[in-house]
């Protein structure tokens, strides 16, 4: 008889009604709930002013909290500050250095101050060099680098004493389309091996490399999902797009009378028909789309269903439709 | 411990590579030669002592050295670390922020020994001079320099919180400079004061006194253990603010 196996992953994050308010009554995060398992990577997302850096911040010590409980890997962040710390990697969101040092030199003080032992600095420094390709700048100072070598750089500290946690703020924020690629590479490749929690306003990055997303406005949690809950919750059914050449009362009353039609809109383009479908319930309606097209002798040069982007949920979730 | 020494270094290591620290320490010193010049010039060659010579430089001149040098030297250590976010950087590392503080301080004080240690010189010049058999009052010179390092850990104290609680640097350097010129300026109440109760109060607080003592050779336990404190206070005051931060930030 087989048993079947149940991996069980701890909690490397558990938030509980976290709340911070700021003196002058300003209230950031307002009871805030998640948490993140071991080895999961977790999106941000939420416009300007959401509570994604408040929150970040006090995960990784710099804040407290002024409401509820936020543990980390087990500890309680308020009171194990100094081992808590030592088990996140953080990077804030200008990612600042300091641009007087030299690159391995910066690790180098880096490793000292994360208490990475003597005997291991070196090869944890060659260790974050190679994976963050800075070999090839090791010895320049920070200050003559350009944004996108100092994200990297930001990021080797941030893993440089191999934390079972990294925290990383906009890690993309002012890098130019070639530096975002770059940075997002390296994200994928650091979320085979460490638990990552990352806000970004790139939502196509989060799309790449998150398996779950955590969405806030104005302090509040709007939706904890996986990306395809995401869009089926957002956009449930199946939209299909069609280019097909006919009369278009003829393929209006014949597409109709599908099953599970629940919008149709037809605009010509030439000769051609752009077609914009939606249809209700689960089953992929494209295999009778084209059934019917053929059978009618209506030709069809295009025929795909629409995957949603992760934008237009955010959108939707964020311009007042699911707000809070 | 470990990290207390990584943090010093860093600091003396942030300062040695900046031009503002060679500025400041050839204003310094060249401030302080032009005094010396000047007073052994005037004084010893008309007969003064040693005595004489060490109040005029340490008990006048090494107050504008210090009042030149401790707000540069404090300016920047926390608020250009909080202006360029990398306090954000250092805070959410596993360092405690009593170690931070304390590193800041015991770098900034570094560099100020290190200014002092070429006007030793002095008295090797001064010995030159003299005529032989006569020998020069090391107890004196010694009770002098640490009269100048009490009052200057002091002072780099007050720089020290000023910084933290601002993230200009100009802002910190000013009230920092403000602050001490009181201070230094306070140290002559009991000399211009007409009232013998206040007089007799304010006495032991005189920093301009304590210096003169201290250049005559006389080491009083009290202004020692006055500095120390207000020293250790001041810090802890600076703790508390960079405490504070987690929760106003």
């Amino acid at each position: 008889m087989r048993v079947p196996i149940r991996i069980i992953r701890n909690r490397m994050i558990n938030v509980e009604h976290l709340t911070k308010k700021y003196p002058g009554g300003v209230t950031a995060v307002s009871d805030v709930s998640f948490s993140v398992a071991d080895g999961e990577v977790v999106g941000f997302l939420g416009p300007n002013g959401a509570g994604k850096t408040t929150t970040m911040r006090i995960l990784s010590g710099y804040l407290s909290s002024t409401g509820g409980t936020v543990e980390v890997d087990g500890l309680d962040v308020s009171r194990n500050g100094l081992e808590v710390r030592s088990r996140i990697g953080y990077l804030p969101e200008t990612c600042p250095l300091y641009t007087d040092m030299r690159v391995r030199d910066y690790l180098r003080y880096r490793a000292e101050l994360k208490g990475v032992a003597r005997r291991h600095r070196k090869s944890a420094i060659d260790r974050v060099l190679e994976e963050c390709g800075l070999e090839g700048v090791r010895s320049k100072l920070i200050d003559h680098l350009s944004k996108g070598y100092r994200q990297r750089v930001g990021i080797a500290d941030a893993m440089i004493h191999q934390p079972r946690l990294l925290i990383l703020d906009e890690p993309t924020i002012g890098l130019d389309p070639n530096q975002i690629v770059e940075i997002r590479k390296l994200v994928k490749r650091l979320s085979r091996t460490h638990t990552v929690l990352i806000s970004s306003h790139i939502l196509s990055e989060i799309e790449a490399t998150c398996d779950r997303v955590i969405v806030l406005k104005k302090g509040h949690i709007l939706e904890t999902a996986s990306l395809s809950e995401l869009e089926q919750r957002w956009f449930p059914g199946c939209d299909v797009r069609i280019e097909a050449k006919g009369d278009i009362e003829q393929v209006r009353s014949l597409l109709l009378n599908l099953d599970h039609v629940e919008t149709l809109r037809i605009n010509p383009n030439g000769e051609w028909l752009d077609i914009d479908m939606k249809f209700s319930g689960e089953p992929d309606p494209r295999e009778s789309v084209y059934t019917c097209c053929k059978e009618s002798n209506i030709p069809i040069r295009e025929l795909h269903r629409v995957r949603h982007s992760l934008e237009e949920a955010f959108v939707n979730m964020t311009s007042g439709g699911g707000g809070v | 411990m470990k990290r207390l020494w990584v943090l010093w270094r860093r600091e003396v290591a942030a300062m040695v590579v900046s031009p503002v620290a060679y500025i400041l320490g050839a204003m310094f010193l060249v401030v302080m030669g032009v005094g010396f010049w000047f007073i052994a010039s005037v004084r010893l060659i008309n007969g003064a002592t040693l005595y004489d010579f060490l109040r005029a430089l340490y008990g006048g001149v090494a107050w504008l050295g210090v009042l030149m040098v401790v707000p540069v030297l404090t300016m920047r250590l926390f608020a250009e670390e909080t202006k360029s976010g990398t306090l954000e950087l250092l805070l959410t590392a596993p360092v405690r922020e009593t170690e931070v503080v304390f590193a800041k301080f015991l770098g900034a004080l570094t560099l100020y020994i290190l200014f002092w240690v070429p006007t030793l010189a002095y008295f090797f010049l001064i010995h030159q001079a003299l005529p032989e058999g006569i020998t020069l009052d090391t107890g004196a010179i010694a009770s002098t320099y640490l009269g100048l390092f009490l009052t200057g850990g002091f002072a780099l104290s007050v720089g020290t919180l000023c910084s933290a609680l601002t993230k200009h640097t100009l802002v910190a350097c000013m009230c920092t400079f403000g602050l001490l010129l009181l201070w230094f300026l306070g140290g002559f109440l009991p000399a211009v004061s007409p009232i013998p109760a206040f007089r007799a109060m304010t006495e032991p607080f005189s920093p301009v006194l304590h210096v003169l003592q201290f250049s005559r050779g006389i080491v009083d336990t009290r202004p020692i253990v006055l500095y120390v404190a207000s020293t250790f206070l001041l810090l802890s005051i600076t703790i508390r603010v960079l405490e504070s931060r987690r929760w106003r930030a």
